[in-house]
């Protein structure tokens, strides 16, 4: 090869690229395309319930299905309730109070053409609890696990009715129902209930279809048409979810025009996004960012300790830190919540704190947090942990930080205290959507790790009560009156090292209009319309 | 010769077995247990242990141990925790993808590499050579993953001219070298993957081409009459195996060590495909891409040595 | 004079020249006198002990806590008050973090490499001198570690172990000693083959000593001069591991760590963020040019 043919080289490769420039297919789209960035590691599971947490349902589970209850998400101002989905009505049984009867919509046809009748919804309930039904896979099972945990059976009482059966009666059983989705028993059955090959044809009744798939790219899906509500019907043609869980990932991507619907951007990006002329949307939301507390070891056992601990905070300057991403949290719930009640409000008084801790014998307070580097809901651990230890020192205590990854974390958050009993807490987000699972499974003996989420196992007798009672109260509003005063029993005994709750901020490219944010975990996509 | 070729190629076998090993146990050092990522943050033990026996992993590990190098051999890595596919295809999906910025990037490194390399080799001792060294040695010392930070910022969020992340606009299954709609995606990644092959592969060409540059038979090359074209065009002739291992090794070694590359450009490629294994610890996957990531390179390296071998009988290994 | 690939392509085992380098009277002298003249390896020699003597001597010199925090001065510029290079994410000020962050980088950058040469030139050493099936044994174990590319060895390591910096250095430590032990036993058995060896052998010398005196002589140098070569490798990878989440804990300074911590402040001050990228840089560069350096002025081949 003589010296001036290999000179040439690279003047060869970059003509070549250069006429590769010139050589533009024309890419002519005649369809509106959405297409979303989630923070998900990956593609979340489409075969029924979902997985990578309520991004996965949030995306993926209510674009392609449906539950017997579904969510309002049209409105802004006030938290989103349940409302009918697949059952137009549903209640206790006078006479049995663990028998619920669910009235079922009648005309419902999958994407597949299956009909929806009581057969296909009884099957629905069973295969998740029921290890001898075809269609049980071990992995659906576990992932809903925490719901379906008091579900005896299911019953078809005539083509359009069903029953279903509780273990214990349980006043919360509809929220259990409210995210427990139909999938077509007609394309299973089809596939003998392998969902390695259901998942090339998955089959819901929702508002959007399954087109294709590049695993761990993307999730293509298109407009159903046909969709039982017509309200509902998306505007637009295609939705693309992408998975991206880096959060500079994103916001490059949406300034570059490669996406127009990002997740979660982090605060430092918010400005740059908003200069560029993104739309960046925030509105409270079911989520809170707190501690769960060890109630046996020392000194969290200590309530003044505990009090201590959240006189300390300065929860303003968090939300300065956050850009505004996140809302200043004291107690479990959302003040917009509908079981928020009048809890106390530890407002920032270090002085205070200085005096609980001396008060308690605690000064200085060493106290150890488990906490991760990311995971979902998580916000921005590593700052926001920084900050956490900066203004808990700031008032006597000595914190020691134990950084771990998510999958550790969870492993710490599963066994609880019993196992891990060197933490003083552990820093989880959670959802608190629903009563059961966003407050009793903190405060209740039943739920004591690992059986449940009560992590530090905490204890109160009165509470013990009034959860009894609320399960067996069948009136909604009285039921949420005996909620309500468990969450403000649980403030007053500083259950928890109350923080922050996220705004759950989105960015949205320009040319998208008619996104209402919903007061919930979960959002509606089928109202945007995608401009140019 | 081909004793030679026999015996290598035997010998690579107990090499690929004690990988596999390796393989295998990697994944048990790992805090936690297998299945704890199906499940929801506050799943019973009971549900675990379940899980745990469903999945085979409450066996004994040496049991466990043969019974997936049993299917391995047969080309069943088993399926992914995560989303129940095999794991053979998602890791040749992904693999095909890191070949294409690792060809490319072994391929403009070259490019400029032999131009550079072979020059300063030419005018050893002088400015230029010195240049050359310099750039070189900045190439291996950077960072990066650094750099590609850099280049995302100034050419995709600045300049808007390629995009930031992904592979192509439709996703890896479209993606096609011949439009450059989908080629551009691939421009970034393969530039911050070129500097540490540039870097090693300048300094070898260099190399090479100087020392052979300074042996006798040039000098009698000259004395003959022959053009300095002609003699460099000899000198880089003898030079070229040796250049070709190394960028044949250097193809090898970005293959199998991509993983931050990709995770900052979301390249869907095996190194992407290793970081999320590790965060979910989907074991089947992680054990499955490692492996095969390893005796790509086992092949890759021995072919390399045959080649050479061939080519020049005094390079030999043991 | 061949230059043959060394760093970051642990793959290589081209082995072209035999003649080990032996040592004659006035060796470091010739050593010296090359060393004095190649003023580029004296001035990086120099960064080099700048760099360390900063870390050594960080509570002196760092302006400011290095883990102190203050929402209020937050992703501050260059320049900004008293800031000499800025603040980070969390309000710290990045000159501090950067001079202990060279501690950190250092650390993992110089224990793996000097542990895996004590180790893998042991190893490598044993293998060469004693040859046989023991050398068999040895080798193809090596050859076992070798068949990984360093980054992916090293991730899965440490990534599989849980990350943490003491995972960190043990996978860069496993990363490191295949290499360092084929050398060794490369260069030991060149050296146990010459005839000086036979000689000592013949006139009954204990074999201690015969170690000691004429192979590991001839041993180190190699080794040595590979070895310095690793280092920056070693801070690279290193780095590379925090980066990915897998190294270093928050909130302890380390340059890898900054570099992924500050990237989402990346619209905000780029700058600043690209700050641990250029210590990275600089230290690598440094370590590499000064090996180099070296290798041509103690005229060893490898």
């Amino acid at each position: 090869m003589s010296t001036l043919r290999a000179s040439l080289k690279p003047f060869a490769f970059v003509a070549a690229l250069g006429a590769m420039m010139v050589i533009q297919p024309a890419e002519v789209r005649a369809e509106s395309v959405l297409r979303v960035a989630m923070t998900a590691g990956d593609i979340p599971d489409w075969t029924g319930q979902p997985d990578q947490g309520f991004e996965g349902y949030r995306f993926v589970g209510w674009s392609l299905y449906d539950a017997l209850i579904n969510w309002e998400l049209s409105r802004s101002d006030r938290e989103a309730p349940m409302t009918p989905g697949l059952a137009v009505k549903w209640g206790i049984d006078p006479k049995d109070n663990k028998r619920w009867v669910f009235e079922l919509r009648k005309g419902v046809k999958f994407h597949d053409g299956c009909a929806l009748d009581a057969d296909l919804v009884v099957w629905n309930i069973q295969r998740l609890i029921d290890d001898k039904t075809p269609g049980f896979h071990p992995v659906h099972y576990a992932r809903y696990r925490t719901r379906t945990v008091n579900i005896d059976h299911a019953e078809k009482i005539d083509p359009t009715t069903v029953a279903i059966y509780t273990k214990t009666p349980d006043s919360l059983t509809p929220y259990a129902m409210s995210m427990w989705y139909m999938i077509s028993k007609c394309a299973a059955e089809k596939v003998n209930y392998d969902y390695a090959q259901y998942a090339k044809a998955p089959a819901g009744t929702g508002p959007y279809k399954f087109d294709r798939m590049v695993p761990r790219e993307r999730l293509e899906l298109t407009k159903n048409a046909d969709y039982w509500d017509p309200r509902r019907v998306p505007k637009h043609d295609r939705l693309v979810l992408i998975p991206m869980p880096e959060a500079t990932t994103r916001a490059a991507a949406l300034l570059a025009g490669q996406i127009d619907f990002l997740e979660a951007p982090s605060p430092d990006t918010i400005p740059r996004l908003k200069s560029a002329g993104m739309n960046v949307v925030t509105l409270p939301y079911p989520h809170n960012w707190h501690y769960q507390l060890n109630f046996v070891e020392p000194p969290f056992n200590d309530v003044r300790v505990r009090r201590a601990a959240n006189y300390a905070l300065n929860r303003d300057e968090m939300v300065d830190m956050l850009g505004g991403v996140a809302q200043p949290g004291y107690a479990i719930y959302t003040p917009t919540a509908k079981l928020y009640g009048n809890p106390v409000k530890y407002l920032y008084d270090p002085k205070k704190a200085t005096a609980l801790l001396k008060e308690a014998s605690c000064y200085p307070c060493a106290i150890t947090l488990a906490i991760s580097t990311s995971g979902s809901g998580q916000m921005q651990p590593l700052p926001m942990n920084e900050l956490v230890k900066a203004q808990l020192e700031a008032a006597g205590f000595k914190v020691k930080l134990e950084v771990m990854d998510w999958n550790a974390l969870l492993d710490v958050g599963i066994k609880g205290r019993e196992k891990y009993p060197q933490y003083s807490g552990i820093n989880i987000s959670r959802a608190t959507q629903d009563p059961g699972y966003g407050l009793l499974r903190f405060v209740t003996k039943q739920q004591w790790s690992p059986a449940g989420g009560n992590w530090g196992w905490y204890v109160s007798p009165e509470i013990e009560d009034l959860t009894k009672e609320a399960m067996a109260t069948f009136d909604d509003e009285a039921r949420d009156l005996l909620l309500t005063r468990i969450h403000e029993i649980a403030s007053r005994d500083a259950v928890m090292l109350f923080v922050t709750h996220d705004l759950n901020p989105r960015a949205l490219s320009p040319k998208l209009k008619g996104f209402v944010q919903a007061q919930s975990w979960f959002q509606d996509l089928t109202q945007i319309v995608v401009g140019n | 010769m081909w004793a030679y070729t026999a015996r290598r190629i035997l010998y690579a076998v107990p090499i690929a077995i004690g990988v596999t090993v390796i393989c295998f146990g990697l994944v048990y050092l790992a805090p936690g247990d297998p299945v704890q990522m199906l499940l929801p943050p506050d799943a019973s033990q009971a549900d675990v242990e379940f899980l745990k026996k469903l999945y085979g992993f409450d066996q004994p590990i040496p049991i466990q141990y043969f019974k997936w190098l049993a299917r391995a051999v047969t080309g069943d890595l088993g399926t992914s925790l995560q989303t129940s596919r095999p794991v053979l295809g998602e890791v040749s999906r992904a693999l095909s993808n890191t070949v294409i910025i690792s060809l490319g990037a072994v391929i403009l490194a070259f490019s400029l590499a032999f131009v550079f390399g072979t020059t300063a080799a030419y005018f050893v001792g002088r400015p230029i050579d010195r240049v050359v060294t310099g750039i070189s040695v900045i190439g291996v010392s950077v960072p990066n993953y650094w750099l590609g930070i850099v280049l995302i910022i100034v050419f995709s969020v600045e300049l808007g001219v390629l995009p930031a992340t992904g592979m192509g606009s439709n996703g890896s299954d479209d993606f096609t070298l011949t439009s450059w709609n989908q080629l551009k995606y691939a421009i970034l990644p393969i530039i911050t993957l070129s500097m540490v092959p540039l870097g090693i592969i300048m300094r070898s060409t260099r190399a090479a081409v100087a020392e052979v540059l300074a042996h006798d038979f040039v000098q009698t090359l000259r004395a003959k009459g022959l053009s300095e074209l002609s003699v460099l065009r000899h000198a880089v002739r003898n030079a070229l195996p040796q250049i070709l291992a190394v960028m044949g090794l250097q193809f090898g070694y970005l293959v199998g060590g991509s993983i931050l590359i990709e995770t900052i450009f979301t390249w869907p490629g095996t190194g992407f495909l290793l970081s999320k294994a590790i965060l979910t610890r989907d074991i089947p996957v992680l054990q499955g891409a490692i492996l095969v990531l390893a005796l790509c390179f086992v092949a890759t390296n021995l072919v390399v040595d045959l080649l050479q071998t061939a080519v020049d009988p005094r390079i030999k290994r043991a | 004079m061949t230059d043959v690939t060394v760093g970051s392509n642990l793959g290589s085992n081209l082995l072209v020249d035999d003649a080990p380098a032996l040592k004659v009277r006035g060796y470091w002298a010739t050593v010296a006198n090359r060393l004095r003249y190649d003023y580029v390896t004296l001035f990086f020699a120099a960064v080099i002990v700048l760099i360390v003597l900063a870390a050594m001597c960080a509570p002196l010199l760092a302006p400011f806590d290095p883990l102190k925090t203050s929402m209020v001065y937050r992703l501050k510029p260059v320049g900004f008050r008293n800031f000499l290079l800025g603040t980070d994410e969390l309000g710290r000020d990045m000159l501090s973090r950067l001079i202990y962050g060279g501690r950190m980088s250092l650390l993992m950058g110089l224990v793996p490499v000097v542990t895996a040469t004590i180790l893998g030139g042991m190893l490598g050493v044993i293998a060469g001198f004693l040859g046989g099936r023991t050398n068999m044994l040895i080798m193809r174990t090596v050859d076992i570690f070798y068949a990984f590319p360093s980054v992916l060895l090293a991730v899965a390591i440490s990534g599989t172990m849980g990350g943490g910096m003491a995972n960190g250095l043990i996978a860069l430590t496993l990363v490191f000693i295949p290499p360092l032990c084929r050398i060794a036993e490369t260069a030991t058995t060149q050296v146990r083959n010459l005839d000086f060896v036979e000689a000592a052998r013949a006139s009954g010398a204990p074999t201690w000593s015969i170690v000691v005196h004429h192979v590991l002589g001839n041993v180190l140098a190699p080794v040595f001069i590979y070895a310095s070569s690793l280092i920056s490798v070693a801070i690279l990878l290193a780095a590379g591991l925090s980066f990915l989440g897998l190294g270093v804990e928050p909130p302890t300074p380390d340059w890898g760590l900054m570099l992924s911590t500050l990237r989402q402040a990346i619209y905000v001050q780029p700058y600043v963020c690209a700050l641990p990228g250029v210590a990275i840089f600089i230290t690598s560069l440094s370590f590499n040019l000064v090996s180099d350096g070296l290798r041509q002025a103690m005229d060893v081949r490898i």
